[in-house]
């Protein structure tokens, strides 16, 4: 195994068992949410096992996960090395160190602040740097991605970026403005108030600087299921791309439509006007384009599929798809979800309908049902595609991946459809137990019992993944390479170069992010609002 | 990122332009709805004007363009007059333990001992206790929302500092024991999970190190037993009311009288 390979498994294996054990956390908390486990733990650690949770799908899963990928899409898109193995390398290293920095103080019960930190709550300063070497790592990611994409520029003059390379640097880019916000909120707010040198906090300030990350941080874990929805999933299905430019101008969307709509999260604070919310909100409805986009193309890219394999009349393409395949079941799968998540999205974005969802389970379901669900499925699909490549080594065979994954599918939507409607009724969120004996809540109990079944399909299924990866490790079958990334139908000549770079896009984001943000962030330095006190958050005594 | 090396593509400009030309559009589309049409036309059908409607839509002026503010004339009736400013959090911070020393030496040693142990389980301990949560209760008694024979009278005699340095005092003495030993699991229960029917928290979810609760919850554990029932039984009755929300009284009313008197065994026994 060459030392490259090596550094994409170990990104991919971190980011797994860190998914693994987030996925057995989920459910026991479904467990003691509903009326079987009303007597099961305590409240502290409730919050403890949703933060370890939080933290091990957000930012360990997902940042590991893409990590290992864009190194993978970096060396075989451009058929060339990495600028550097080394900083790749120590990249991972103070990735790992940040892990187990954070990790350690939430089992310790001095970091149950959610993922989300909810300041003035405030942990361990050890939890906090930790998340910060995280980030750190994932910066050293960005520019290796960056340069790479530039030294195989200079090499090929007017020549196009593979499709899969130039959204993978759309994500870099992205990450580098996304992570702007929590970066000051810990580096100035939050981390000073931890280690003792400051005793109040602007929330507001600090909810603000994390909404300008926290809904571009989604589009960080989503841009890979894109990348195989356009360059893998039309190959798998046995077609070619609908069109490479579409794939470009999603990719350009989301970067400069991810970033200027945080304040969707904010839509019942009180910190910031109406008018600066319907400009966010304004914004936010424009993120609806480059998924519709999507779904355009990959449809229409597995109907040329489909009709190739023989399929007749308007829906016989779809029965012609080659569904076995992984890759292909996994898209399917991940585009009824991203359906469902997408709706709830949308009534998340109106501020009206806002108002009833708010902090009810609604929200919990629409982001597990599109992270949790679109998105982490296809991590599952690229992982079983790229494996071997990785490995040398082939499935023995497909019946466990396909299982898996309709699993995963299944799980998913029996523990997130009662949720939203459990939201719609009200049942809120991030709270330890419910009494159930209260009649106005007791009809929540047969519910919440589904979701549960849910969470343990879903851990069948994390399970499965793992003993799939492990079964591939030692299998006899020796892979064979073939192409991994789709053709589009028509060949891609000279793009503009708006779409072979982000020179541009890097300047409208930053028009939209004063026009956005500038106001909303200005308030706070010209007229700072008193702040609120510091809670340490120390369990001393569980 | 852009290439200069090579001759540039006919389709670039173009497209530079017109991205541009797109962003701008959307972006002053959201600025005149979002900051001008519909504050104006909302704020009208609340009665107002439109330089209010708009300053309260960019938040130079509180209140949503769409609705009147309420207006109430009740005047505010805080249980307690403390306020955890960042000056009174400082004046904590900056509390002289010497002084406080002296102060206790001089007046409260008599009840509550050098130490802070007292000398009869009438008293509460001071020892370890939160130095926060003794000056919420010195200040109550200062300013009269907490009523003690003995203890209204001298509170009124000490000034803000001299109460935050004998505060810091005590708080510096010997720390209690934060094991947890067990006890009958009745009163455990109410402890760790408390009782969601009755709508009582666990005892724990405030009165421990680090629970996020408010900053001047008490520290329980070793606290004498007698002050621990009559300070209940005082809640439950409505003759103590300084705690703010009501939380106490309202958890207190809800306990009967055996639990009251095993919880405040389990906390003697310097348990949790």
């Amino acid at each position: 195994m060459r030392n490259a390979d090596r550094l994409c498994l170990a990104h991919l294996w971190v980011a797994f068992a860190a998914f693994v054990v987030a996925a057995a956390l989920g459910t026991w908390q479904m467990w003691v949410r509903s009326p079987l486990g009303a007597h099961v733990g305590t409240p502290s650690q409730y919050f403890i096992s949703v933060t370890a949770h939080g933290v091990s799908m957000a930012y360990v899963l997902s940042t590991f996960f893409i990590m290992g990928f864009g190194y993978f899409v970096a060396i075989t898109s451009l058929a060339r090395p990495l600028p550097s193995l080394i900083w790749a390398w120590i990249g991972f290293f103070i990735g790992v160190t940040g892990v187990a920095m954070a990790i350690i103080p939430i089992f310790a019960g001095s970091a149950s602040v959610l993922f989300t930190f909810y300041p003035p709550l405030t942990a361990s300063p050890f939890f906090y740097v930790g998340l910060v070497l995280v980030v750190a790592a994932s910066w050293i990611w960005c520019v290796l991605m960056i340069v790479a994409m530039a030294r195989w520029k200079r090499e090929n003059p007017g020549k196009a970026v593979p499709l899969a390379m130039f959204a993978t640097v759309a994500n870099a880019v992205m990450w580098i403005w996304t992570t702007a916000g929590v970066a000051v909120e810990l580096l100035f707010q939050v981390i000073p108030a931890s280690l003792g040198l400051t005793q109040t906090i602007d929330v507001g300030l600090s909810r603000t600087l994390f909404s300008w990350t926290l809904h571009a941080i989604v589009y960080f874990w989503l841009i890979p299921a894109y990348i195989a929805f356009y360059t893998m999933a039309p190959r798998a299905a046995g077609g070619r791309l609908y069109s490479d430019t579409m794939g470009r101008l999603t990719f350009v969307l989301f970067l400069i439509y991810s970033l200027p709509v945080g304040m969707h999260h904010l839509m019942m604070d009180p910190e910031h006007g109406n008018g600066t919310k319907f400009i966010q909100m304004l914004l936010t409805v424009f993120v609806a384009v480059p998924t519709l986009l999507t779904i355009f193309t990959i449809t229409a890219s597995f109907e040329i599929a489909g009709r190739l394999r023989g399929g007749r009349g308007v829906f016989g393409w779809i029965a012609a798809l080659p569904w076995d395949r992984p890759m292909v079941l996994a898209t399917g799968l991940a585009f009824v979800m991203l359906g469902f998540g997408g709706f709830g999205g949308i009534v998340n974005n109106g501020y009206g309908m806002n108002a009833m969802v708010h902090n009810t389970s609604w929200v919990t379901a629409h982001f597990h049902l599109i992270f949790g669900g679109s998105v982490v499925i296809m991590y599952f699909a690229i992982a079983y595609e790229i494996w071997p490549a990785l490995t040398g080594r082939g499935h023995p065979s497909m019946a466990p991946l396909r299982l898996q994954l309709w699993l995963w599918f299944c799980g998913m939507m029996i523990m997130t459809l009662p949720w939203h409607w459990l939201g719609l009724q009200g049942q809120w969120r991030r709270v330890a137990n419910f009494n159930y004996d209260d009649p106005t809540i007791s009809g929540w109990g047969p519910w919440v019992i589904v979701s549960f079944a849910g969470g343990l399909i879903l851990l069948a299924s994390a399970l499965l993944l793992i003993r799939n990866l492990l079964v591939l490790h030692r299998s006899s079958i020796r892979f064979a390479p073939r192409p991994l990334y789709t053709l589009p139908v028509h060949p891609v000549g000279r793009v503009p170069a708006a779409l072979n770079g982000f020179g541009i896009w890097n300047v409208l984001v930053l028009v939209l992010m004063v026009a956005a943000y500038g106001f909303p962030i200005g308030q706070y330095l010209v007229a700072p609002s008193p702040g609120a006190m510091v809670h340490r958050v120390m369990d001393t005594s569980r | 990122m852009s290439d200069h090396s090579r001759p540039h593509h006919p389709t670039d400009r173009p497209w530079r332009v017109w991205a541009s030309i797109a962003v701008v559009v959307i972006l002053s589309l959201g600025i005149v709805l979002g900051v001008l049409i519909i504050p104006v036309v909302q704020g009208r059908g609340a009665g107002l004007d439109a330089y209010t409607a708009i300053c309260r839509s960019l938040g130079l002026l509180p209140g949503s363009p769409a609705q009147p503010q309420p207006a109430s004339a009740a005047p505010a009736t805080p249980v307690s007059q403390v306020v955890w400013s960042p000056e009174v959090l400082q004046v904590l911070a900056r509390a002289d333990t010497s002084k406080g020393r002296a102060t206790v030496q001089e007046v409260c040693f008599a009840c509550h001992g050098e130490n802070g142990v007292a000398v009869s389980p009438d008293y509460p301990n001071l020892n370890g206790q939160s130095g926060a949560a003794m000056y919420k209760q010195l200040s109550d008694y200062r300013t009269g929302s907490r009523q003690n024979e003995q203890m209204s009278g001298i509170a009124q005699g000490i000034d803000e500092t001299t109460l935050a340095d004998l505060a810091a005092y005590y708080a510096g003495q010997s720390k209690r024991s934060p094991a947890l030993i067990g006890g009958p699991e009745a009163v455990v229960r109410l402890v760790v999970l408390g009782d969601p029917k009755r709508n009582i928290p666990p005892c724990r979810a405030c009165h421990r190190a680090g629970a996020g609760g408010p900053i001047e919850t008490p520290i329980l554990n070793e606290q004498a037993r007698d002050y621990f029932v009559q300070q209940l039984q005082a809640f439950a009755s409505g003759q103590r009311r300084n705690d703010v929300y009501g939380r106490m009284r309202l958890i207190a009313a809800q306990l009967t009288s055996a639990e009251i008197e095993g919880l405040a065994r389990y906390y003697a026994a310097g348990q949790d």
